[in-house]
């Protein structure tokens, strides 16, 4: 056999060596029992004497070769793999991201509410925190001696004899009436303030949204009709409703709207003071005399209006049982909305 | 307000449950609380909403429920003993103020046997939670339960001059009323008094001089009508709360008074015996009440209802209102005199739809006209959290109301301006804040002591300021950060803390994504950075000092804050956006690494290479920035990158190297810098 031939080939083989198993199998064809150096030595014997001797050095020669260039050939594959390996992922691994901050749960219910409105028609507007006693208290009907305007009530400024900080969103009605012609579709979120001593339920703090309609023929079964609009789409298609008379001075016929306790379904629970319901929000139609005091003729427009606390609908969406929560600001509270 | 089951039943003949009648009350407005069994009876307490000064009475729900129930309503007529006239021992009444009691009346009844109460009675008014005494004074507390009209017994052996005069109380004057607390009074109170001194609080408690014991023989029978708002501030002043002042500050009915007083004696003649002797009364016996034409039109348009006139009208009638029906259309209704809140056709309006029952009324939608609108401020506040949220931080709420101390310990020293609450309950609520920093570094200073690694936290609230006539109401926008930004590379961990570069950046990231081009950020990082938005200041961003820190307990790390006005931002807002081509020809990036003298300003570095650069030179920015090993002490090591591109061709190598290469020179001569 002719050992520079021999040469060629074995350079195509080496080649060819992708993985371990390659290897193995072109070692085999060389250097295994049954391989091509045993067949060259074996064939040794049948060449003349003077042949022997060089021929069994190159054969010898070649096989030391053989050996270099398979351990070169296996130190390259385990180079590779160990590359592989580096490369290697696993997907159980943290995610890498840049972390996200929180909405507060109380905008997130302004903004619910708000866009529930909006959809219906609805725009937002805002007033100021800090009041006229008149827009606060006698625009929507409050009589001069009636007990909201108690210091024990409202919070006054010093100072500043006829101001007063807002002690519910409805001074914006008055407001938005005196500076604009109905049709009206409003609802006005914001702080509100009462001298309240804290505790688990009660703030000096906290957040309304007033909201109300205004045009020719506005009527009570429209306030039913809108405000259970809004309730399903809060608390879900499945609860019960009720509307319940009550008494606001700057509305009349007044109401309470009531929804079936979203925490025991109606069965009565700490939640719901055994009722079984939940007050969620207080409207009726808007009086005569507050229209007189914005320049509107009651006798040509109505509308609704109503108010709800936001604390308390976040309270009752999301199962927090302490108001004073969601002003302590703790990240391991805001995390989780 | 508490009433029971049975003591409803002498009024109306109810067929339905207690639970069922609880469920009845409710829905017309007078919410039932709690419905209690008491021994064969049923307790109900009810809610009565202020307007309804009638109801705080059996009577007056009895009237509701027969209404409701469409049962007639049993009113006993009480009837005037007759008197002879040498029975009558005089009494001398005055009344200094027709305004603050417009209506006084006064029974004498003599021979009386004071003692305990029959059982009957006793059962009453312990249901209700009212202590008996004796047969007197329980007889005076069971009217007050059934009519709603408050009445007082005085032992008239007591009042040796029988003499009342109903007045003012003199400054420092003092009683001791029945509980026998010493009150000292002042001329805002009104009392019932003898010829020398106070007798009784008006309407609120009596005095225990003249108190009715199981001595008492005879007695002098108080039915009067007092000014509402003088019993409640009366009340408030003492810190006394009575069954008596709950009804009187409320308005209790002008001619229910003389029925009261004609009840309780008939009631005492009965159980105590002895013989009435007289009455004296002074002022307004029949109250003023309107007649309000009710168009059954109008009912149904502010209802949504089909409501018949007959109907309204029956409703009407059962709630006790005399109804009158003065067309097909129109009904003329007579207020009665416990009815003071009906002044309106609306207020009927109310009547009939709420016992024609709210849940009969239809639900429908009413056509909404939706206005013009623009994204309103709103809607832009809502981009703006969103962007920040995107950026890490979290939003807080935290209260306007700010106890002054907070303020001093933010370093914050204002004499002027501050508004002040008149009536804070605790200090906590002593002043409107000036601004929202100082709120948040204390929301930040929390969650640190709660073991928070990093506090991002940002604020949009309104800040408030006292001007000489009004006060200044300014929305701002917070931010507070403090802590380690920790985050996974492909190499792992990586740690980086916060600083003013951060606060920076988040503010940058801000101001770009609103549309807003010109801004910048001007100052010593020692002291306040302004914020500039197209040249004009809008907010500052620092450092907290470290006595500052101490102030509020941190320690060992850095808080960066900033305050941004608002209104300024928001007028610069432009979420307009115009498309630019996208480059057709490419560009030349040349990168110049070196070292530079830290007291250089980068900005003002950017700014020479910008202006020697142009016009070939699209954009130059730092790439890389270093300072450690390597860099020599007051330096850093700098690598700014530049990008040469004209819109209309390619750019050879040989027009950008002569600009670059004085770009190169320009820095090494003005700046000082050392090529690496």
């Amino acid at each position: 056999m002719d050992l520079n031939s021999l040469q060629t080939q074995i350079d195509t083989d080496l080649a060819k060596i992708t993985s371990a198993q390659t290897l193995e199998e072109v070692r085999l064809k060389y250097l295994g029992r049954k391989g091509l150096i045993a067949e060259l030595t074996g064939s040794i014997p049948g060449l003349p004497p003077e042949e022997r001797g060089t021929f069994g050095k190159e054969v010898n020669a070649l096989k030391n070769k053989l050996l270099g260039l398979f351990e070169e050939k296996e130190k390259a594959l385990n180079a590779q793999a160990k590359v592989l390996t580096k490369d290697k992922l696993d997907i159980g691994m943290p995610g890498i991201a840049q972390e996200l901050g929180h909405i507060h749960p109380i905008s997130r219910i302004v903004d619910e509410i708000c866009t529930i409105f909006n959809r219906m028609g609805f725009s937002v507007v805002q007033g100021p925190e800090v009041e006229t006693e008149y827009n606060n208290f006698t625009g929507l009907n409050i009589p001069l001696e009636h007990p909201s305007r108690d210091a024990f009530d409202t919070f006054y400024l010093k100072n500043y004899s006829k101001l007063l900080l807002r002690s519910h969103t409805s001074p914006v009605q008055v407001r938005a009436m005196k500076t604009q012609k109905p049709p009206l579709a409003i609802v006005v979120p914001g702080r509100v303030y009462r001298p309240d001593a804290v505790d688990a339920s009660h703030l000096f703090m906290f957040h309304q949204i007033e909201g109300f309609l205004v045009d020719e023929n506005i009527r009570f079964s429209d306030l039913k009709g809108i405000l259970e609009l809004f309730a399903r789409s809060v608390f879900g298609e499945d609860i019960k409703m009720r509307f319940r008379p009550h008494f606001f001075p700057f509305t009349e016929p007044s109401v309470e709207v009531d929804i079936s306790c979203i925490i025991c379904k109606g069965q009565g629970c700490s939640v719901c003071g055994r009722k079984g319901w939940l007050e969620i929000l207080g409207a009726g139609m808007i009086h005569p005399n507050v229209f007189k005091h914005v320049g509107y003729d009651p006798a040509i427009y109505t509308g609704f209006a109503f108010g709800m606390g936001v604390e308390r609908i976040a309270m009752l969406k999301y199962g927090i049982n302490d108001i004073r929560l969601f002003f302590e600001n703790d990240l391991r509270f805001l995390k989780q909305f | 307000m508490k009433v029971t089951y049975n003591w409803l039943k002498n009024f109306v003949d109810l067929k339905i449950s207690p639970k069922e009648l609880a469920e009845k009350l409710t829905m017309a407005g007078l919410e039932v609380v709690g419905l209690e069994k008491a021994g064969d009876d049923f307790v109900l307490e009810v809610e009565i909403t202020s307007n309804r000064p009638d109801w705080l009475s059996v009577l007056g729900i009895a009237r509701e429920v027969s209404a409701l129930t469409g049962l007639k309503l049993k009113t006993t007529g009480f009837k005037e003993p007759k008197i002879k006239p040498k029975d009558f021992s005089p009494i001398k009444i005055s009344v200094a103020s027709k305004q603050d009691c417009p209506f006084y009346s006064a029974r004498i009844m003599s021979g009386l046997a004071v003692g305990p109460s029959p059982e009957w009675l006793k059962n009453r008014l312990e249901a209700l939670g009212c202590r008996t005494v004796n047969n007197i004074v329980d007889i005076t507390n069971y009217c007050l339960f059934e009519l709603g009209q408050p009445l007082h017994a005085f032992d008239l052996d007591k009042l040796p001059q029988k003499e009342i005069r109903v007045r003012r109380a003199k400054p420092e004057e003092k009683i001791i009323t029945i509980d026998g607390q010493t009150r000292l009074l002042n001329p805002e109170i009104l009392v019932i008094a003898d010829t020398h001194h106070p007798i009784a609080i008006a309407g609120i408690m009596g005095g225990r001089e003249t108190e009715v014991t199981f001595k008492t023989r005879n007695i002098l029978l108080e039915s009067a009508v007092f000014n509402p708002v003088l019993v409640r501030r009366a009340k408030q002043k003492l810190g006394l709360q009575s069954e008596s002042a709950y009804r009187f500050e409320r308005g209790v009915d002008l001619e229910g008074a003389r029925q009261a007083s004609r009840a309780a004696q008939e009631l005492i003649l009965k159980l105590a015996s002895g013989k009435a002797c007289g009455s004296k009364s002074l002022g307004a016996t029949k109250a003023i009440t309107p007649a309000i034409n009710l168009e059954i039109a109008y009912l149904n348009k502010l209802l949504g209802t089909a409501i018949s006139g007959p109907k309204a009208k029956q409703i009407l009638s059962r709630l006790g209102l005399a109804v009158k029906t003065k067309s097909r259309n129109i009904l003329t209704v007579k207020v009665p005199s416990f009815r003071q809140d009906l002044r309106l056709p609306v207020d009927l309006v109310e009547e009939v739809a709420r016992i024609y029952g709210y849940e009969q009324i239809p639900q429908t939608l009413p056509a909404v006209k939706p206005g013009r609108k623009a994204p309103d401020d709103r809607d832009l506040i809502a981009v703006m959290k969103n962007i920040l949220c995107g950026l890490g931080l979290s939003e807080a709420i935290t209260y306007s109301l700010i106890d002054r101390h907070l303020l001093k310990q933010s370093g914050i020293n204002i004499d002027t301006g501050l508004v002040e609450i008149a009536n804070p309950l605790s200090r906590e609520q002593e002043i409107l804040r000036p601004g929202l920093l100082p709120s948040l570094t204390r929301a930040l200073a929390y969650n640190l002591d709660q073991q928070q690694e990093k506090v991002c936290i940002f604020e949009i609230a309104c800040a408030f300021s006292g001007q000489p006539a009004a006060v200044a109401e300014k929305p701002l926008l917070g931010i507070a950060l403090c802590g380690v930004n920790t985050f996974f590379t492909k190499h792992g961990l990586a740690k980086d803390e916060i600083t003013l570069l951060h606060l920076k950046g988040i503010l940058e990231t801000l101001f770009v994504r609103l549309g807003i081009k010109d801004f910048d950020f001007a100052g010593q990082p020692d002291n306040k950075i302004n914020i500039m938005i197209n040249q004009k200041p809008a907010g500052f961003l620092l450092k907290l000092a470290p006595q500052i820190l101490g102030a509020f307990d941190i320690k060992n790390r850095q808080v960066v804050l900033a305050q941004v006005n608002l209104e300024r931002l928001l007028k610069e807002v432009n979420l307009a956006r115009k498309f630019l081509d996208i480059p057709k020809y490419p560009a030349i990036t040349r990168d110049i690494s070196f070292l530079i003298n830290e007291d250089v300003s980068v900005k003002e570095l950017l700014g020479a290479i910008q202006a020697k650069g142009a016009p070939l030179l699209n954009q130059a920015k730092i790439v890389d920035y270093y300072r450690g090993k390597q860099i020599p002490l007051g330096f850093r090591g700098l690598t700014v990158s530049c990008l040469y591109r004209q819109d209309n061709r390619t750019l050879t190598e040989d027009e950008v190297s002569p600009v670059h290469n004085s770009i190169c020179s320009l820095l090494t001569e003005r700046f000082g810098i050392k090529l690496r």
